[in-house]
């Protein structure tokens, strides 16, 4: 290891010391599980620590006619659910991050709200509303059933699901510009759409492109949404195949690696486009000076642009929690609405205690809360590296944070129990807590590395060279002046990552130790049994508790700001 | 290096409060439902003063455990939705043999050396009665236009009980695929397991469920849905679920104290308190027992890949 950071050494930092202390991580949470999918898609007896008959099962699972179709369809439904994400995650961030809209933080709350419902909730909650007899018809006289259960259905809920990422990403990246790029313009004399197209789209262009490649990621990787609304009209996609192969009796496990393998391939791909389009340009552009931009007024276009957050907010947030609400307040589904069929049973089962539901309500949030630090920590420290570095140490790290998003959980879990239960260990994480923040960070890793590193290109080396100059430790240098410069980044990160491992569910259900009970796997088994209204019950809970963690921290950084201040 | 160690202290507290898992005496994986393993896991604890940990999943993902676990094993029991993942066990020697003293009035079809039944579930129509449609008798009514674009079937590829229907039902001279092609072109839908085909019918989208495992559907009329279950004319099939304790097991004699429980009179009224037909023909239940139900045989010689194929070019159309 020293002779690792000694080589590594570079004159800006000691970026080598760093990374000797990050790759050991690295290795352990993303490639010891994903080396052992590889070698259980070549020698298919690995479970049994068997390396007989290897590629036995690799000509049978690739000359699979259904292969080719849904590898196709994965890619449709990516590129529709980029398309649709950018159409309304872009505008939303460009309006939010330049102008002064009227409500202006009260809308990242709201938007916040799409992405702490999970995927499959959000999908139930559109069926019941939108099906046949549904609360639209029941209300309204007309069902969009036909259009709920198709291709286009499911590019506009998942759309809707993750087009805060972008919207989060660009507003960020263009409220840390320094506004004197665009002020320069100005008094140059370039017109409003010069500085647009010349100045503001090229340096976020890398925020716009890293969501982006998140967002296709996450959407050819999405499990529930597909299962639930597209499988009936014959849509199928690579991971509603590889979850065929883990739990349709007979289990084929080597089948499910080698198509995880291709998914792994078509995210490579992405990451490659995306990786050349942001490493064109090297765009130093925070100065250091914590002055935040001066927004811009509306002016006329202030009724226009509202109302577009308006729909927005209203189709993404509000009909869903509608949805959700209605059924968790309903005592029967087939009752419908009708007053003498409202009630507040299922809330009040969850107050009891229904179930596990308190435990489960902790679990989850403690699970949550150590998976956004230790990510978080990790995303800072990486981004540091392949940042900073050119090397090819960097581009290997860069890679290994990015990964795991193009990897179904339900692949991740099972990497994690192969490999966490080869009999040669002399610990094992493995049915403890311990294996499920495992999953959560290396499933959620790419959110904070993303982050980080779109927040640090934007950081000119200056400051750090000031403060080496001046003798700081890098240690001192990274605490004292890259934390807090990117930390309304992170925490948007850790804030994700917070949201989506504390009811995150294909990994949970399967490595769960025995006995853990998370707000995911209560969800899902009330839902199995047939218990859909305390399921939507413990949603509503689950939605609510996610959105205040926000505010908590919004209220408790700017306490500490008050404090340094 | 300080602020990392700090976080890594916190996290691990915080962790610590989550709870580590119990020790346990005895660990069980069980398809559903949830609320009877948990209630026959306390009632266990009750008797005898050990700790059983429980894994409640759909049979396909306690199968996906079980595999990945090969290397250390960790259940002692498991009990499945689908008896081919018994007699398949056993074929591969997994098993370890133990006849329960409480078995004896178990029918002899639905035990063996190494595993018993815990219960059985039969499939049937369930209807919405709000739905306005006519009353189903036969499977085949559900084909008549009065049920257009009205029944939804679990997908035999994930429901191994819709599986044995259909095996049994195509195999039948008088009906066979004829029956499913003209489901198909009558707009049955095939949503995913169990709970997802009876979800539309509940609210209404649909009418009827063709195939629905009627313990789910006996607890919905419980919770107040208004749904009915009616077991068709021709026949149905039924779906016993095997207990057995694997022979890697380092808790054989609780694990055999755990199948005893379960057979005994309190285990087998916690079976019929969720809606299951007893496996032991001695107790009773508040439903239709095998005895009421005319059973459709299915050939264990049927080639389950042709059949699940066939299933799925007739309604991949959809």
């Amino acid at each position: 290891m020293t002779t690792l950071a000694k080589g590594k050494i570079n004159d800006r930092q000691n970026g080598g010391g760093i990374a000797a202390l990050v790759v050991p991580v690295l290795l352990l949470l993303v490639a010891f599980p994903l080396l052992f999918i590889v070698l259980q898609a070549i020698f298919p007896d690995i479970g049994k620590g068997s390396l007989a008959e290897p590629f036995s099962l690799v000509g049978k699972t690739l000359s699979d006619e259904r292969l080719i179709t849904w590898t196709l369809n994965t890619l449709k439904l990516g590129t529709g659910v980029v398309l649709g994400a950018a159409f309304v995650g872009v505008p939303l961030g460009l309006l939010r991050g330049l102008f002064r809209m009227p409500g202006g933080a009260l809308w990242d709350v709201i938007f916040t709200v799409p992405f702490a419902i999970p995927p499959y909730i959000a999908a139930l909650g559109w069926i019941f509303s939108l099906q046949r007899r549904g609360y639209l018809e029941q209300l309204l006289g007309f069902n969009l059933g036909q259009f709920l259960f198709s291709y286009w259905g499911v590019v506009f809920v998942m759309t809707l699901n993750v087009f805060p990422v972008v919207y989060f990403a660009v507003s960020r990246s263009v409220a840390s510009i320094s506004g004197r790029y665009l002020e320069a313009a100005r008094v140059c004399g370039a017109s409003p759409r010069v500085g647009l197209t010349r100045i503001l789209l090229p340096l976020t262009l890398p925020a716009i492109a890293a969501s982006l490649l998140l967002v296709f990621a996450m959407s050819i990787e999405e499990f529930g949404t597909p299962a639930v609304l597209a499988a009936r009209s014959g849509f199928l996609v690579l991971v509603t195949g590889i979850e065929q192969r883990l739990t349709d009796y007979p289990i084929d496990m080597p089948g499910a690696s080698i198509l995880s393998i291709i998914l792994v391939l078509l995210a490579f791909a992405a990451f490659m486009g995306q990786n050349w389009l942001v490493n064109r340009r090297d765009s130093g552009t925070a100065s250091g000076k914590p002055t935040r931009q001066e927004q811009m007024e509306l002016g006329p276009y202030a009724p226009l642009a509202v109302g577009f957050f308006v729909l927005v907010a209203l189709v993404g947030t509000i009909l869903p929690i509608a949805g959700v609400l209605l059924t968790a307040s309903t005592r029967t589904i087939s009752g419908g609405l009708s007053l003498s069929n409202l009630s507040l049973d299922h809330f009040r089962m969850l107050g009891d205690n229904t179930a596990g539901a308190l435990e489960a309500l902790i679990t989850s949030f403690t699970l949550g809360i150590s998976a956004a630090v230790i990510t978080g920590l990790i995303g800072v420290l990486t981004a540091l590296v392949t940042v900073r570095q050119k090397t090819f140490l960097a581009r290997i790290l860069d890679f290994l944070s990015l990964i795991p998003n193009t990897i179904p959980g339900v692949v991740i879990a099972v990497g994690l129990i192969l490999a966490w239960t080869q009999p040669w260990l002399p610990v094992t994480a493995y049915n403890t807590p311990w294996v499920l923040v495992f999953a959560y960070c290396g499933l959620l890793l790419p959110y904070p590395v993303r982050y980080a590193t779109t927040a640090i290109r934007q950081l000119g080396t200056g400051m750090e060279d000031a403060a080496r100059v001046f003798g700081a430790r890098p240690i001192t240098t990274i605490r004292r002046i890259v934390i807090p410069l990117i930390f309304p980044s992170m925490l948007a990160a850790m804030l994700l990552v917070f949201a989506v491992a504390s009811r995150e569910l294909v990994a949970t259900i399967l490595l769960a130790p025995l006995g853990t009970v998370t707000i995911a796997t209560f969800i899902w088994s009330q839902f199995d049994q047939g218990s859909v209204g305390l399921g939507m019950a413990m949603s509503s809970v689950a939605i609510l508790i996610t959105l205040t963690v926000p505010a908590l921290a919004a209220l408790l950084t700017r306490g500490g700001k008050s404090r340094t201040s | 290096m300080k602020t990392f160690a700090k976080f890594i202290s916190t996290a691990a507290m915080a962790l610590a409060l989550a709870g580590a898992a119990q020790a346990a005496d005895l660990t069980v994986y069980s398809a559903g439902p949830g609320g009877l393993i948990e209630k026959l896991a306390e009632g266990f604890k009750a008797a005898t003063g050990k700790e059983v940990a429980v894994f409640q999943a759909t049979t396909g993902k306690v199968m996906a455990r079980l595999e990945a676990e090969q290397a250390s094993p960790v259940a002692d029991i498991v009990i499945s939705a689908s008896w081919s993942t018994a007699t398949d066990f056993d074929k591969d020697g997994m098993l370890l043999e133990y006849t329960s003293p409480n078995a004896e009035k178990v029918p002899d079809f639905l035990k063996s050396n190494t595993y018993v039944a815990q219960g059985i579930s039969a499939l049937a129509i369930a209807v919405n009665t709000k739905s306005g449609v006519p009353e189903p008798k036969d499977w085949s009514d559900l084909a008549k236009p009065e049920y257009k674009d009205l029944v939804t079937m679990p997908d035999p590829a994930s429901s191994g009980s819709a599986y044995e229907l259909v095996a049994a039902l195509t195999a039948d001279q008088n009906i066979g695929w004829a029956l499913f092609e003209q489901l198909q072109e009558n707009g049955m839908i095939v949503p995913g397991a169990n709970a997802a085909a009876l979800n539309p019918v509940l609210q209404g989208a649909r009418a009827a469920v063709f195939g629905a495992v009627d313990y789910q559907s006996f607890e919905q009329i419980e919770k107040g849905e208004t749904l009915k279950v009616i077991f068709p004319t021709s026949g149905t099939v039924i779906a016993p679920r095997p207990m057995m304790i694997l022979k890697s097991s380092q808790h054989a004699d609780t694990a055999k104290a755990f199948i005893d429980y379960v057979l005994s009179d309190e285990g087998q009224a916690a079976v019929a308190a969720a809606w299951l037909m007893p496996a032991r023909s001695d107790v009773g239940a508040e439903r239709p027992l095998m005895s009421d139900l005319k059973l459709l045989s299915v050939d264990p010689a049927t080639d389950r890949e042709a059949v699940l194929k066939k299933f799925a070019e007739i309604f991949a159309s959809n």
